[in-house]
């Protein structure tokens, strides 16, 4: 306590008088750096001589980035304060909150993310007079890492008021207290003995009577070169107590006689905590571990997940595709076709047999343009290639060719032309072959168009498909095509069905056109698609080509509808233009294939981009893992991410669980995702995994809700 | 039948292991790698026994690296011990997954800017051979010897900062190795806690 003087009281009263007056009780300046914000806050609102002062340095670190506990780890540093205090004050070391446990591949990093105050205790003589106010300084300099590390510094400074009283500061005297209070502390009631042995050290910990089990059990080493980082730190039961295996450090140099660190306690010691500090003599002598090479990168340790290939039987698979072929019709890049479709059947009231035989021809196209598919992929892989379902959307030719296919049907809708002005008019003439013929168009357009889906079901029965020998492909195919085809057969035999659609009119023609704008709105994502897998010119030439269609299609409608000849010209030369602007699209793309990460929005926000060597780490180090096996070509994908994946909640639920994200983005051909895939026993996007530490993996619906996957972490 | 697979590779990994297992410690032998370097060929450690190997683990987006690089403290130490019949071996082993990952042109491009002078630039996308000697940071050296033995394993220098005024005035362990190693003294400081970057597995 001071002693009082008239002087010192009086000097007191009139800072405190004049601090009171600002309404300043303490003015510091918060310094933001790239990826930290920093300042000195103080737990009291004066500096009061004779009493101890809790000061902290707070860091408010960028999510995602962290920052170094006093020992980093495998790598990193730790953060430091160095004070510049008048006469009189002296500062105490950093009181370091318990670390966190920061994997980085095979390494282990401890340090803090989010907040993090580093407490510091300032001492004042008590006779201590230095003005009515005082200023402390500090230069705190921390490294702060993501993926990337930036060393980051700021001078720091703390005006007080000297005062001969204090409250607790009204912003930080609560957090600092709550962070004061969470300090690790000598375990009460525990006993520690730690016992070395050659490489390692048994820290045995026995409780008090009826002391709860701690569970998984972690001890940090206060300074380097003493317990290896990153190595596991096995933990038994032992008669009245538990031993926890500590690896020596391979770099060990000099005399280790005293473990001293802070051991954690997933359950915590009994009562609150959940750290406390150990220091304690070490009985026998160590030798430094051997410097061993880090596990070998797991062959991509997907263990079998429930619902993989071989849990599915041929039955069962053929089952799942029929459903999941009936369901594809009514997936976001189906439905304009199913529109159309419906719409056929809405305006020709034939008979009986030219219906059913026009459903045939239907069936038949989307049945055969399957197995074409089927045939196709099986031949590719036969021929080595990873691929998978949805493999003719990461070529960007196929891409454009779609863009201009969904253009020109959205033209045909809009009115722009008819496609019988297109072709002679002998061929026009509409007959009921004609009509068989383009029933069965139909089919095999439904199918390209579906082919960027994956319906719920689908995915095992593809996975399956793949698996198996050509003729289960072939079969898992023909039954996809059945179902895909089924709702219409089904319209065509049961006219009263049909009966339920309204009677042709006028607003047949509005709903024609209005069905144009969903064909548009994929053209848009078709063009997002190639931005993705190509670059920016890729999608400018492919809207110049979309140009010069459009054009060209207008006009030779003139021409056809009787108008001048030079409109022909016109249309042939935009015709010319146009093939010559596409020709690059369909050109191999020569580039090397770009680092998908850097451009792709796989990489956005806190996903990882997927390796199978990250996920091996990542679930060696007990993370839990959600792996998005996405592409930007698959609309069920990106209808997920919005409404399931990207929701505050499921975000929220993430974060809380620490769960590490890793999108693995098949916009581009990529053999390491499609094994994974394979693995998995899918064959297409979207596939959702959680991998859950202690527990078998968790394969997720093809379409999800937030509750889904809200759901699936609780099981965490 | 996956699980047999898996049990197989497990098997071939817990075999693996204990060949392994002392390989970077000082004293013993080297781990063998393959590497190509950023001009496409192909580089094996094996190439140069008989003569001093340093391996240095690099990363330009690391400002630990940077440190040593642009105070031209690396660029000095490669010259220096080039001029003496050393091998310098740049590896870097960001994983082609990291958003830090350099291509073989990116890289030799940035060494060229910096006027490195090691013997090659080896890129390990896959990790391989900084998994195989443990390599944590970047930088993390490794001084071997004309037989192939580890004699040096660890940090650059003693002064555990990034900043780059600080690079001349520590002392240099690799330096410091590869001197008594020609003198034929012992390696006094043979191992040491790497400081930097965590190396981007």
């Amino acid at each position: 306590m001071a002693r009082p003087t008239f002087l010192r009281s009086t000097l007191h009263a009139l800072s405190w008088g004049a601090a009171l007056a600002l309404a300043l009780p303490c003015a510091a300046a918060a310094v933001r750096t790239e990826h930290v914000e920093a300042e000195l806050v103080a737990a009291r609102t004066a500096l009061v001589p004779g009493e101890p002062l809790t000061v902290a340095l707070r860091l408010a670190i960028d999510k995602g980035w962290h920052t170094y506990w006093r020992n980093p780890g495998d790598s990193g540093l730790p953060t430091t304060l160095e004070w510049k205090l008048p006469g009189g004050v002296a500062a105490g070391p950093i009181e370091w909150p318990a670390p966190h446990l920061l994997p980085a591949g095979p390494l282990l990093n401890y340090g803090y993310e989010n907040e993090v105050l580093h407490l510091v205790t300032l001492t004042t003589v008590p006779d201590f007079l230095s003005g009515r106010e005082v200023k402390l300084a500090a230069r705190a300099d921390w490294l702060v890492c993501k993926e990337t590390c930036i060393p980051e510094g700021a001078d720091l400074t703390l005006t007080l008021p000297v005062a001969n009283a204090a409250d607790p500061d009204p912003r930080w005297g609560k957090p600092i207290a709550a962070a004061k209070a969470a300090l690790p502390q000598p375990l009460a009631g525990w006993q520690a003995i730690a016992d070395g042995h050659g490489a390692t050290i048994a820290l045995k910990l026995v409780p008090p009577a009826g002391a709860a089990d701690p569970g998984e059990v972690r001890f940090f080493a206060n300074v380097i070169d003493r317990i290896e980082p990153s190595a596991p730190q096995p933990l038994a039961r032992e008669g009245n107590g538990y031993v926890l295996t500590l690896p020596v450090a391979t770099t060990l140099n000099g005399a280790f006689g005293k473990l001293a660190g802070v051991v954690t306690a997933a359950n915590g010691f009994g009562g609150d905590a959940r750290a406390a500090t150990i220091d304690v003599a070490l009985n026998g002598t160590v030798t430094a571990a051997p410097r061993a090479g880090l596990p070998p990168p797991p062959t991509l340790n997907l263990a079998p997940a429930p619902a993989s290939a071989e849990g599915l039987g041929l039955a069962l698979a053929i089952v799942s595709a029929l459903i999941g072929g009936i369901l594809l019709n009514l997936m976001p890049c189906v439905f304009p076709v199913l529109s159309i479709k419906v719409l056929g059947f809405a305006t020709h009231h034939d008979t009986k047999p030219t219906l059913h035989h026009e459903a045939i021809a239907f069936a038949g196209g989307v049945i055969l343009t399957f197995v074409a598919l089927g045939l196709l992929l099986s031949a590719l892989r036969a021929a080595g290639e990873q691929l998978g379902w949805g493999f003719q959307l990461q070529s960007p030719s196929v891409v454009v060719a779609l863009a201009i296919l969904f253009f020109v049907l959205a033209l045909n809708l809009s009115g722009v032309f008819e496609f019988g002005q297109l072709a002679p008019s002998s061929v026009a003439e509409w007959s009921s072959r004609n009509r068989m013929v383009d029933a069965f168009g139909s089919g095999v357009l439904a199918v390209v168009i579906a082919s960027p889906c994956t319906a719920p079901f689908m995915g095992a029965a593809l996975g399956f498909a793949m698996a198996g020998g050509i003729a289960m492909m072939l079969t898992v195919f023909v039954a996809l095509g059945i179902g895909m085809a089924l709702p219409y057969v089904l319209l065509a035999w049961f006219p009263n069905w049909r009966k339920r659609l309204p009677p042709p009119g006028p607003w047949l023609a509005r709903f024609k056109q209005l069905l144009a704008f969903p064909l548009y709105a994929t053209v848009i994502w078709l063009a997002w698609v190639l931005g993705a897998q190509r670059d920016n010119d890729a999608v400018l030439r492919l809207f110049a080509v979309l140009l010069g269609t459009g054009f060209a299609l207008w006009a030779w409608r003139i021409v056809r509808g009787g108008g001048a000849r030079p409109w022909g010209i016109a249309g042939f030369v935009a015709l010319v233009g146009t093939v010559v602007v596409a020709w690059p699209l369909f050109t191999p793309d020569t580039e090397p294939a770009r680092a998908a990460n850097m451009t792709s929005p796989a990489a956005a926000g806190d996903w990882a981009p997927f390796t199978p060597a990250r996920v091996a780490d990542l679930t060696a180090a007990g993370r839990a893992v959600f792996i998005d096996f996405t592409a930007a070509w698959c609309v069920t994908c990106q209808v997920n991410k919005r409404l399931a994946l990207n929701t505050d909640a499921v975000r929220a639920d993430f974060a809380k669980r620490n769960v590490a994200l890793v999108r693995a983005d098949w916009t581009r051909r990529d053999p390491a995702i499609t094994q994974a895939l394979t693995a998995l026993g899918r064959s297409g996007v979207p596939v959702y995994v959680l991998y859950r530490p202690g527990k078998a993996p968790l394969l997720l619906p093809e379409v999800l809700q937030q509750q889904t996957v809200l759901d699936a972490l609780a099981t965490l | 039948m996956r699980n047999s697979s898996f049990a197989v590779s497990f098997l071939a990994a817990a075999l693996l292991a204990p060949a392994a297992a002392f390989a970077q410690s000082p004293g013993a032998a080297a781990p063998a790698f393959t590497l190509t370097d950023t001009a496409g060929n192909s580089v094996q450690l094996a190439d140069y026994r008989g003569k001093y190997v340093v391996l240095e683990w690099t990363n330009p987006e690391c400002p630990f690296v940077r440190k040593h690089y642009t105070s031209g403290n690396m660029q000095e130490l490669q010259k220096e011990w080039g001029a003496r019949e050393v091998v310098w071996l740049s590896i870097n082993s960001t994983s082609t997954g990291s958003y830090e990952f350099k291509t073989p042109a990116q890289m030799a491009q940035w060494m060229q800017s910096q006027g490195a002078a090691q013997k090659a630039t080896l890129i390990d996308g896959t990790s391989a051979a900084a998994r195989s000697y443990a390599a944590r940071a970047t930088p993390h050296m490794f001084v071997i010897d004309p037989a192939g033995a580890v004699l040096y394993n660890g940090a650059i220098d003693d002064r555990r900062t990034s900043n780059p005024a600080d690079a001349k005035v520590a002392r240099n362990y690799v330096r410091a190795a590869l001197t008594e190693a020609m003198a034929g003294k012992p390696v006094t400081v043979a191992s040491t806690s790497p400081y930097g970057c965590s190396i981007k597995y």
